[in-house]
């Protein structure tokens, strides 16, 4: 019998171990929610499919998640995300050895193609007897997708053969769904519903509901303000420049830096790039943001207007086609182009590859620089995917114990509520987030103050919260 | 301005200026007032003129002059040769020790007032733009006493050109325009300790900076701190706020005001009004709307774009708003007292030159702010001190 996980190298788990234990007090939510939940286990018989970057940090959740009672099996959902180390270290278990592992299934490893991605994605929604998960935490919704269109195929009676002009990705997705055809709808109806993490995920979540086609509840953790204002802004902050330092250690002081996308993330993003002496230039799209940025002193021009000038291009739209081929034909030699938005769509690898003239060459892993037929090169960081995950360790643990203490909360309360979440996409109530943010404040050091009952009045809030309305903005 | 206060009851006690004169020209304002105080308190006998005609608070002027018997020649808003008659005034007979801001003092001193020259024994130059007149003097083997550039140590270049120049230019700008500068390119001409606060600052108001340049070490500085930077020429159309702190001349003239955009703000921090260069602003006008609001006057081009100058193109912060903090007036005059101390027994043993501030006047200057502040700081160990003047010591 094959084991039951898919990892690069068990040998590397001891270090995993050490940085997972590393993890563990820079992660100070989730570890008081094990604390909390440790009596209780509120996951009991919960059985977890997680498609979520499998590195140090999530391996901290995925034991939290064991520790209150849940049975979880694990993909990555990016092909080059996975920390080997931390893989192996979840695969071997606290308890295990790399000879008698005994940790959870996980089914990743840095550097999958595309087709094992998405078999890997496949495995970690299959348990041994066949069956499939009762609730999905996913992060850019592929788990939630693969399930949806696996179902969706079967009412239909067939998978659709792929048309030519498809990516390669989704003819790789109709084949998984080929080999898989028949499972999809038992797992589907076994589902109880999914805790969602990212912006591209939920956004595929609302898209679902208003068409009718959503098959089970979902959470939108992503935009809990513990989980979008910090993973987002203060993740990004942190990872963006270490990411783009790894890659290339390019001097960032001095440079034109141009970010894509004043979202949360871009103003993480130009926020840290400023911080390092970039003079950075924004694009937008949306009025709003383009003034918010203005209001913060940075340019905002449009791609077309600085592209022959910038030095390092990021990318954080969440939107596709940004920064094309013919954009990258006129670029400075060496200009850095880089994404930190969920999908590798924003910038055109595809047409980057079909270039007339353009050769490739590897500078190292998840660093090439494509040079074109004048003999100018541009550096392109983790092939257009993720470079913050790809070229660093993503956003850090203390960001991340943020939006997984939320995941957490949205877990169990998906799974010990399923009345009061009917078919639809919730966010995660005032209260929790505010709970999420409480949890995190000893280890700063932070001291809050405390309402009077009388203050608490005055301003029509209970005295331990929830503080703010709905709409409020943060 | 605690510095100073600290410093009152030494003088009283030690006299240091006994016996001697001291003529200074400076900006007449309250922290000024404090300065000249302090050194009658220290015994000398003191005349004050005004170092620019527009920044001259007459309240002070008055008190400084029926309250302590100090020789006060400043009125605001004199003329040109009122200014230069006060200045020569304010010289009289010919004082022991000069205190200047800008140099006109000791350039009189040198030329219509010659004849006093030889009194003198030395001075003290306060500012940037009066030091790089006085080294050219001295270049010039012009200069006829030692002249200290109490402009010009490491913890006033920090508090008073960066910190108080930077605050308080945005503060005259903002008193005179009331315009908001978060979303605006604000033009940063010259990226000196001044420029580079001014930049910060207005960057930290939310403002799109960017900064033009001559030394090419300034320049890349200001790149790699993340501001655009442009020659004049390119950046004249890009500015909504343009801020000239060059110490130079003409920086924007005629062919950028023809790229400017309508309703560009034009103010000067440098020292003199020679930066922004206003008669050809007035030759290119084809009206004038003066004082649209306080301090600001609107030059209509002829084809209808507005520009807007803000206190002439004399220095902003002190005509707009009210030049420097007083904790920055405190160590840049607390420097000038001892320094002026320090010239009284010492300015015979010195080359009639420009000569840089004692570093133990700086470090006992800076030591006292600190004191005031209530910041405490570390003490080397006599093994550190050790180590650091050792070269014996390796890896």
């Amino acid at each position: 019998m094959t084991a039951d996980f898919q990892v690069a190298d068990l040998g590397l788990a001891a270090f995993g171990r050490k940085e997972i234990q590393l993890a563990e007090h820079e992660m100070p939510g989730l570890m008081a929610v094990r604390a909390e939940y440790a009596a209780s286990q509120p996951l009991r018989g919960a059985r977890i499919t997680g498609s979520l970057h499998m590195t140090v940090q999530t391996a901290v959740l995925i034991e939290t998640l064991t520790a209150i009672g849940a049975q979880v099996r694990w993909a990555s959902c990016n092909i080059f995300s996975t920390q080997d180390h931390a893989a192996a270290a979840v695969a071997v278990g606290p308890d295990g050895t790399p000879d008698a592992p005994s940790g959870i299934p996980v089914f990743a490893w840095k550097g999958e193609t595309l087709g094992e991605y998405w078999q890997c994605t496949e495995k970690a929604l299959t348990w041994p007897d066949g069956a499939g998960p009762n609730m999905i935490l996913d992060d850019g919704g592929d788990a939630t997708l693969l399930v949806h269109k696996g179902a969706e195929y079967e009412k239909a009676g067939a998978v659709p053969a792929a048309d030519e002009d498809d990516p390669e990705e989704w003819q790789l997705i109709l084949q998984t769904l080929r080999g898989s055809f028949g499972k999809w709808t038992a797992i589907a109806g076994g589902i109880k519903g999914v805790t969602e993490e990212t912006t591209t995920g939920v956004h595929r979540l609302y898209e679902m509901a208003k068409a009718g086609t959503l098959l089970f509840p979902a959470i939108n953790v992503n935009d809990s303000v513990t989980k979008s204002k910090f993973d987002n802004k203060y993740g990004c902050r942190h990872s963006l420049v270490d990411g783009i330092n790894r890659a290339t250690d390019v001097l960032i002081g001095g440079k034109v830096a141009l970010v894509c996308g004043y979202g949360d993330v871009g103003k993480g993003c130009a926020e840290s790039l400023r911080g390092q002496g970039a003079r950075v230039i924004v694009t937008e799209v949306d009025p709003i943001c383009a003034l918010q940025a203005a209001m913060d002193g940075y340019q905002v021009a449009t791609l077309e207007d600085v592209v022959e000038t910038a030095d390092i291009f990021v990318t954080c739209t969440g939107n596709r086609d940004i920064i094309t081929a013919a954009h990258m034909s006129r670029m400075k030699h060496q200009a850095i182009v880089g994404n930190i938005g969920h999908f590798d769509n924003e910038i055109d690898m595809a047409g980057l590859s079909k270039w007339q003239g353009v050769r490739r060459e590897n500078i190292k892993p998840q660093v090439d620089e494509f040079m074109f037929p004048d003999g100018h090169g541009v550096i392109v960081l983790s092939e257009g995917r993720l470079l913050n995950l790809g070229n660093a360790t993503g956003h850090p643990s203390f960001v991340m114990s943020n939006s997984f203490t939320n995941q957490v909360i949205a877990q169990v309360e998906l799974f010990t509520k399923p009345e009061d979440y009917p078919l639809g996409v919730y966010t995660i109530p005032k209260h929790l987030d505010e709970k999420v943010a409480r949890l995190h404040l000893d280890a700063l050091g932070v001291r809050l103050t405390q309402l009077t009952k009388e203050q608490a009045e005055y301003i029509g809030v209970p005295v331990e919260g929830p503080y703010k309305a709905e709409q409020y903005r943060y | 301005m605690p510095l100073m206060s600290g410093l009152l009851p030494r003088f009283r006690d030690e006299l240091p200026f006994d016996g001697l004169s001291v003529a200074a020209c400076l900006h007449v304002t309250a922290e000024t007032a404090v300065l000249v105080r302090l050194l009658r308190a220290g015994g000398a006998r003191v005349s004050l003129a005004a170092s620019n005609p527009l920044s001259t608070q007459d309240d002070i002027g008055a008190a400084l002059h029926l309250d302590d018997g100090i020789e006060v020649f400043a009125r605001a808003g004199v003329d040109r040769s009122g200014y230069y008659r006060h200045i020569a005034s304010a010289i009289g007979d010919g004082p022991d020790l000069v205190v200047d801001d800008g140099g006109d003092l000791v350039h009189t001193l040198h030329t219509s007032a010659a004849a006093v020259l030889g009194r003198v024994r030395g001075g003290c130059e306060s500012t940037t733009t009066g030091v790089i007149r006085l080294r050219r003097m001295a270049a010039d083997g012009a200069l006829a006493f030692p002249v200290i550039a109490a402009n010009d140590t490491p913890a006033k270049r920090m508090l008073d050109n960066t910190c108080g120049t930077g605050q308080s230019v945005l503060d005259g700008i903002l008193r005179a325009t009331n315009t908001l500068l978060a979303g605006k390119t604000v033009v940063v001409a010259g990226f000196g300790a001044c420029g580079a606060g001014i930049a910060s600052r207005a960057a930290g108001l939310g403002a799109r900076v960017i900064v033009t340049e001559v030394d090419p070490v300034r320049a890349l500085d200001a790149s790699l701190r993340g501001y655009q930077v442009l020659p004049m020429a390119l950046a004249a159309s890009l500015g909504e706020v343009f801020i000239t702190a060059t110490g130079s001349v003409d920086v924007v003239g005629a062919a950028e005001f023809e790229r400017m955009r309508d309703g560009a703000i034009l103010a000067n921090a440098g020292h003199f009004d020679a930066e922004i260069d206003v008669r050809a602003l007035s030759a290119v006008a084809v009206a004038v709307h003066e004082g649209v609001r306080p301090h600001a006057d609107a030059y209509e081009l002829a084809d209808g774009r507005r520009l807007l100058l803000l206190a002439e193109g004399r220095v902003v912060n002190l005509v707009a708003a009210e030049g420097h903090p007083a904790e920055v007036m405190d160590l840049a005059f607390g420097i000038v007292a001892l320094s002026l101390v320090w010239l009284a027994g010492n300015a015979g043993k010195l080359a009639a030159d420009v000569h840089p501030v004692p570093a133990g006047i700086d470090a006992e200057a800076a030591r006292l702010v600190l004191a005031a502040m209530g910041t405490q700081i570390d003490v080397l160990t006599p093994t550190q001190q050790q180590y650091l003047e050792s070269w014996r010591i390796g890896s």
